[in-house]
């Protein structure tokens, strides 16, 4: 690929290009760019124009400051790649590449650092620069000490804050380490991927293309190590130890909220929790009414169908007898007896109830009757009182 | 022997020249670019509880009997699937003729801390379906669910089986420990109950911190270095800018909910061991008869394929058809070939079951 139509290469510099120059290009490039990006921050109000500030920038444009970030380095990454494939010629590649990636600021560990937004709350070492800044330095120094007196709880949770806070430390140390490995074995599938391009017409070409292959060996490194067992130890190690931190410092700051008479998070939580578990049940006691209502209304609808049915049927052949009791048999008694019939009614053999129903249809019975079947006076005229003795 | 870098210098200060004024142009652009809408197709309230909201899309008459509810994840905002015009799962979906409504899960906040499973499955998920099933009278419905909200509408398909007549499934996890599952690895050692009940809801920025950590130096670095070449072109500049809006414009996500999916779903894989209980009830993928549609994709770095293609083997349907699709987790509903290739797919198969 040739340069651009419109790059101009001072005349003088043209026979070939020499160390010295790249150096002073370097160093016009990289005033530039700061320049530049002062520019940026102040029109976009992303505070400080510090590239290392720029991700903490809450305030500002986050998107722009990550994408700030991100292109700073690789600008710098270009510029050191820059100096080192021209400015030390016959050089060892692979111990360039090594020393255009290997370094502290190579890109790939800045893509980490730089994602130290918001979102790394609960696994930025941010969290321990403040905490450390909250305990004493005597209490993470001299380790746990038998706490006794007055004070002796809050002894105990200082004790047992900077336990923890050390260990999250060790933990972040730990898994730390995992990601520098990562690193350095993307070095190595670098330089294996490089020796695949040794070949005329296979060869790297541009900066842009080296970057390209090199984000794919780092993340394959790092995507085998963050499948290891080992890496998932850590991992689960960091986030627990970090949790543990921040629980037992939030138990601190209930304490003091009680004693202030505020409000505390886990007050908050208990009432949440309540509320919640009301709402279900609320919910479920309407829908369950609902529910039951519908389904009881449906039966006793049926159950009242057939009980006319057969107390039409038992009308029918209890006609004859029904005048002579009514006139011996005093009403309170005909009541009962009227529940016992309906009863024998019901356990009649549906099939012969329906008989009866399809031969005559049922008159339609009295209201009164219809959701009692032993309402009183209706009943002493139609039903039996023989069988009150039993 | 030659050396693989063959790297001009002169060339080389060319490409520092050429993206530094390529930046610096381009931030011009950048800095008046306003938010980027998303495609917003035209939508009517039809339920809502809550934050949870049911969108209905209107403007084509669908030729569809069956109406379709798609069931989104919690994590991310549901207008993935409504982007941008020309990048709209629910836009395609409504040219095939497809009756498409959408849950919106809404943010979480404190106060719904405490909302479980059983309260977005069987109850939020369940009214949901039943507001849609009166709108049109219907006993069942279709659903589609999406990532998280595919697992969701797999157990609400279980527990509910009269009320689905459909199912998709879309990069859906069904095995959740595959060797190749990054984030299922990475939280096996979490210890869930300390971190929800120190964190109460998770935040969404530490959810995205998780989701960039795996693949750092692409996600970090790389797309934007990436976005430095279409700085001076204002159509792809607005679509990346849209898309950096999506992802990092997220809810939180509900503690016990989040408590019970790392649990029973990541550490416990209860989903096909057939141990999983929501709402105790126990839900059995067996019991998933309905004819479903499973569609993955290949180069899917969240959930891999080999998690959704686990349904094959646990699903009760003697209906079950497979799509793998040749894309990512989000090409599968935004990229040209997803356009060209997934609503058509769904509608088909949908059709034939009517």
């Amino acid at each position: 690929m040739a340069p651009p139509a419109d790059f101009q290469m001072p005349d003088f510099l043209k026979p070939g290009i020499d160390a010295d120059f790249l150096r002073d290009f370097q160093t016009l490039a990289q005033q530039s760019w700061d320049a530049w990006l002062r520019q940026q921050s102040a029109a976009t109000g992303a505070g400080s124009p510090s590239f290392a500030a720029a991700p903490n920038a809450a305030a500002g444009n986050e998107v722009l400051d990550r994408t700030l970030a991100g292109l700073k380095s690789y600008f710098e990454w270009m510029q050191g790649m820059t100096a080192g494939a021209a400015g030390v010629p016959g050089a060892d590649w692979q111990q360039q590449v090594q020393q255009l990636f290997g370094g502290a600021q190579q890109p790939f560990a800045q893509a980490f650092q730089h994602i130290d937004g918001a979102g790394m709350e609960g696994f930025a070492g941010k969290w321990h620069s403040w905490l450390q800044g909250m305990q004493p330095a005597d209490t993470l120094a001299s380790g746990p000490t038998p706490a006794f007196g007055q004070d002796r709880e809050q002894q105990m949770q200082r004790q047992a804050l900077a336990a923890a806070m050390l260990e999250s430390m060790q933990a972040s140390a730990r898994y730390q380490s995992l990601i520098q490995r990562a690193n350095t074995q993307g070095m190595q599938k670098l330089q294996d991927k490089l020796a695949e391009h040794a070949e005329p017409g296979r060869q790297i070409e541009s900066l842009k293309a080296l970057y390209d292959l090199w984000v794919d060996a780092a993340e394959e490194a790092y995507a085998e190590i963050a499948l290891t067992d080992e890496f998932r130890e850590a991992y689960g190690a960091m986030a627990n130890s970090q949790m543990r931190v921040r629980s037992l410092q939030q138990q601190q700051t209930e304490q003091l909220c009680q004693q202030w008479g505020l409000p505390t998070r886990r007050e908050m939580d208990t009432l949440g929790e309540r509320l919640q578990q009301v709402r279900r049940e609320a919910r479920a006691s309407r829908a369950g009414t609902a529910v039951d209502h519908s389904k009881e209304i449906a039966d006793l609808r049926r159950e009242l169908a057939e009980l006319r049915r057969q107390l039409a049927g038992a009308e029918v052949k209890l006609v004859p007898a029904r005048r002579s009791a009514a006139k011996k048999a005093p009403a309170k008694a005909a009541a009962k007896t009227s529940r016992l019939a309906v009863k024998k009614a019901a356990t009649a053999k549906p099939g012969a109830t329906r008989k009866t129903a399809a031969k005559k249809p049922a008159p339609a019975a009295p209201r009164k009757s219809a959701g009692k079947p032993a309402a009183r006076k209706s009943s002493t005229t139609r039903t039996p009182a023989p069988r009150k003795r039993k | 022997m030659y050396t693989p870098l063959r790297i001009d210098p002169t060339r080389a200060l060319a490409d520092i020249n050429t993206f530094q004024r390529k930046l610096a142009a381009g931030m011009g652009h950048l800095r008046n670019m306003r938010e980027p809408d998303y495609a917003n197709t035209p939508r009517e309230l039809v339920y809502s509880e809550d934050k949870l909201k049911v969108w209905h899309f209107t403007g084509t008459a669908p030729t569809s009997k069956t109406p379709l509810l798609i069931v989104y994840a919690l994590v991310n905002t549901v207008w993935m699937t409504d982007l941008q015009a020309d990048r709209s799962m629910v836009r395609n979906l409504l040219e095939q003729g497809e009756d498409v409504y959408l849950i919106d899960w809404g943010y979480p906040d404190g106060a719904d801390r405490w909302l479980t499973l059983d309260d977005y499955i069987n109850g939020y998920l369940d009214r949901c379906v039943d507001a849609v099933r009166r709108r049109h009278d219907l006993d069942a419905i279709n659903l589609l669910g999406i990532c998280q909200g595919g697992a969701f509408s797999l157990c609400y398909a279980a527990l509910h089986r009269d009320k689905v007549k459909n199912l998709i499934t879309m990069v859906t996890p069904v095995d959740f420990q595959t060797p190749d599952n990054m984030l299922s690895h990475w939280c096996r050692n979490l210890d869930v109950d300390l971190f929800v009940d120190t964190m109460g809801n998770i935040p969404a920025g530490l959810m995205n911190y998780v989701y960039l950590t795996l693949k750092p130096v692409r996600l970090n670095q790389q797309k934007y270095i990436g976005m430095v070449d279409i700085l001076d072109n204002p159509v792809e500049l607005e679509n990346f800018l849209r898309m950096e809006r999506w992802i990092f414009d997220s809810p939180d996500q509900a503690g016990e909910a989040f408590r019970q999916f790392i649990k029973d779903f990541y550490q416990g894989n209860k989903l096909i061991k057939g141990t999983l209980e929501i709402g105790g009830q126990r839900v059995d993928l067996g019991e998933v008869t309905q004819p479903v549609l499973n569609i993955f994709a290949e180069q899917d770095h969240l959930v891999p394929p080999d998690a959704s293609r686990a349904l094959g083997e646990h699903v009760g349907s003697s209906d079950y058809t497979q799509l793998a699709f040749k894309g990512g987790h989000i090409g599968i509903y935004v990229s040209g070939r997803a356009q060209r290739e997934v609503p058509p797919a769904i509608h088909q198969w949908l059709r034939a079951r009517q």
